[in-house]
């Protein structure tokens, strides 16, 4: 931008004439700019994130709830039985919720990107029908994702549309299979997941991809350079920052996915099964059906950890696509 | 010579044209079959779903019966209300913010910013517990009642809303010449001044964009609804989605009537605003 340098050329020299206080000075209006924010966050994500990790270490269930400032502290009994007390349900049921949410989001984070991307090169020539086709294949993003998880369970019932399709239009299995129980839960839960999240994808990617100047594509052809190649070479690491984005989102949005499942199921009050239980599901049940609150907040931390993990192997890869224009 | 290669290259051309927008059409259906479906059973009878004899859809009494078996009406005017303040609420505290974080060198903001990214990180489930028991103790020693208040569920969801909101607001802001507030300080305008008369009526679309993302998160909300509006008069659709099916087991008629009744208010506020949408959403998620 053209600004930046000439902001840059101003402001370095003041600023080593200006000590840290007076800069705060000067900056007074931003400070209550920025107030309202922060007092919102301090209660409603410090406070609470704080206390969540302190839970972790409290004998907490439905006896001590009541009186919930005085229950017991007992170290990392919490953390021993969501990781390695072989014998504990809670683990099992952890670790069957860690392998699908890994599963999960791995192909998620693949087909959504693989299609979405597909999906904005496709929108981005020009055709008679674009903005329609734009227009409807946004609209599953609109749908509320309860709706969603709601409307997909009806849809994968044993004698529902879906195996009806399958089935008894297009002979593809002999029997009709069962969509919500066994391992091909997963595919039944991938398919809704991806049916909402790729529009949204598509419009970030189309945006991108908008603002890449024709010239580039020009200059790719008269290097000889067929389509293919020009997109390699021309159209992803121009894309690499939206991307970047795209894929930080998807990690967090799949790692703590919870709506569609959850709904899925006998509409928010069933347990998707071992092959179907995502994180976020496993989690709630140990809280709030079993009452198990200690260890719901223990496996909520190594959640977490879990994600700063992901996030800072994604930084590595990415933080060179960050900076944009400051 | 020559014309034979542009022929064919114009051949090839059209196939591939046609190839593409075969594969649109295949992904467009794909799209939209289901929500066609959702609405068709809608009107169906319940003896139409479960025998699979597709009769014409035209069973118009699921949406009287909806309404009435559950007081739907009331979780839709609750979803309205929380909703609807959920969005003025954050989106003012955002934009303050995110302007501030887009034209001011202030110490503290690169943390700031840090901050704001980090409590995306956080799972949802981490806050519930610890949330209900801090409002259970405010209730208890101060006499302010947050649960099952509307003010509660809203300072919740526009808190939560906040930080992407920011997050998107900035990076649009950050697009908006800085010449423009320079102009209008020269002009004899203070720095809010500039900001209020100048700024903000630029950055309208943002604003809408930023706005259609908080309604539509927070009319999509599930986990908190559950928790913190238990009684029928401040729960939000969500919560009221779910007695259905306590009550109704596998009425799918009046699921999916009560999916499309949903759905409608979002879908016309999207389609409604979708240019703004889409020109807000990109300025400011683009630049990332």
């Amino acid at each position: 931008m053209k600004h930046t340098g000439k902001k840059r050329e101003v402001r370095s020299p003041k600023k080593k004439k200006t000590g840290m206080l007076e800069r705060i000075r000067q900056n007074k209006l931003a400070y209550c700019l920025i107030a309202p924010a922060i007092i919102a966050m301090i209660v409603i994500h410090f406070i609470p994130i704080v206390s969540g990790i302190i839970m972790s270490f409290l004998k907490l269930n439905q006896f001590t709830l009541k009186k919930f400032l005085k229950a017991p502290f007992i170290g990392l009994d919490n953390y021993e039985a969501v990781l390695f007390d072989a014998n504990s349900t809670i683990r099992s049921g952890f670790f069957d919720a860690l392998r699908n949410t890994a599963i999960f989001g791995l192909i998620c984070s693949i087909l959504v990107i693989s299609i979405a991307m597909l999906l904005a090169v496709l929108l981005n020539r020009k055709f008679r029908f674009r903005g329609i086709a734009r227009t409807l294949l946004m609209t599953p993003w609109v749908v509320p994702s309860f709706v969603v998880g709601m409307l997909w369970g009806f849809m994968w019932q044993q004698d529902g549309i879906i195996n009806r399709i399958l089935v008894d239009i297009l002979h593809l299995f002999p029997n009709k299979p069962f969509w919500l129980t066994g391992p091909a839960v997963m595919v039944a839960i991938i398919i809704p997941t991806i049916w909402r999240q790729v529009p949204f994808v598509m419009l970030m990617l189309l945006a991108g991809l908008q603002q890449i100047p024709e010239e580039y594509y020009e200059a790719a052809k008269i290097d000889g350079a067929n389509a293919w190649r020009s997109f390699c070479n021309v159209t992803l690491p121009l894309l690499r920052s939206v991307l970047s984005i795209q894929i930080l989102n998807g990690i967090i949005s799949y790692v703590y996915s919870f709506n569609i499942v959850s709904m899925m199921f006998g509409h928010g009050a069933g347990f998707p099964g071992k092959y179907g239980d995502l994180l976020m599901t496993n989690i709630n049940r140990n809280s709030f059906q079993i009452w198990q609150f200690g260890t719901g907040a223990a496996a909520t931390v190594v959640v977490m950890v879990c994600v700063m993990g992901l996030v800072a192997i994604w930084y590595r890869i990415f933080q060179n696509d960050l900076v944009v224009d400051e | 010579m020559r014309v034979q290669t542009l022929t064919n290259y114009n051949r090839r051309k059209k196939r591939l044209n046609f190839l593409a927008n075969f594969i649109l059409g295949i992904f467009v259906i794909f799209a939209v079959a289901p929500i066609i479906w959702m609405i068709a059973t809608s009107l169906m009878t319940q003896g139409q779903i479960a025998t699979g004899k597709i009769g014409a859809p035209n069973h118009f009494e699921n949406y009287l019966e909806m309404w009435k078996n559950v007081n739907f009406f009331q979780y839709f005017k609750n979803s309205i209300i929380v909703c609807g303040s959920t969005t003025i609420v954050a989106l003012t505290i955002a934009t303050l913010a995110g302007y501030a974080v887009s034209r001011f060198n202030f110490p503290g903001a690169g943390i700031f910013g840090a901050t704001v990214l980090a409590t995306q990180m956080v799972p949802g489930i981490m806050f519930l517990l610890p949330l209900y028991l801090m409002f259970i103790r405010i209730q208890e020693t101060l006499g302010i009642r947050l649960i099952n208040t509307y003010p509660g569920i809203v300072i919740v969801y526009s808190a939560f809303f906040i930080p992407f909101s920011i997050w998107i607001l900035r990076g649009f802001f950050a697009s908006i010449p800085i010449e423009l507030e320079e102009a209008a300080i020269i002009d004899g305008c203070s720095k809010f001044g500039a900001f209020i008369k100048v700024i903000l009526p630029v950055a309208k679309v943002g604003l809408i964009a930023t706005g259609i993302y908080i309604f539509l998160m927070a009319w999509d909300e599930l986990l908190f609804a559950w928790v913190l509006t238990t009684s029928s008069e401040v729960a939000t659709i969500p919560v009221g989605i779910r007695l259905y099916v306590g009550n109704y087991q596998n009425r799918y008629d009046l699921l999916m009537a009560a999916g499309c009744v949903t759905t409608l208010p979002v879908l016309l506020i999207f389609f409604g605003l979708q240019k703004q949408f889409i020109t807000g959403m990109t300025a400011g998620a683009v630049k990332g």
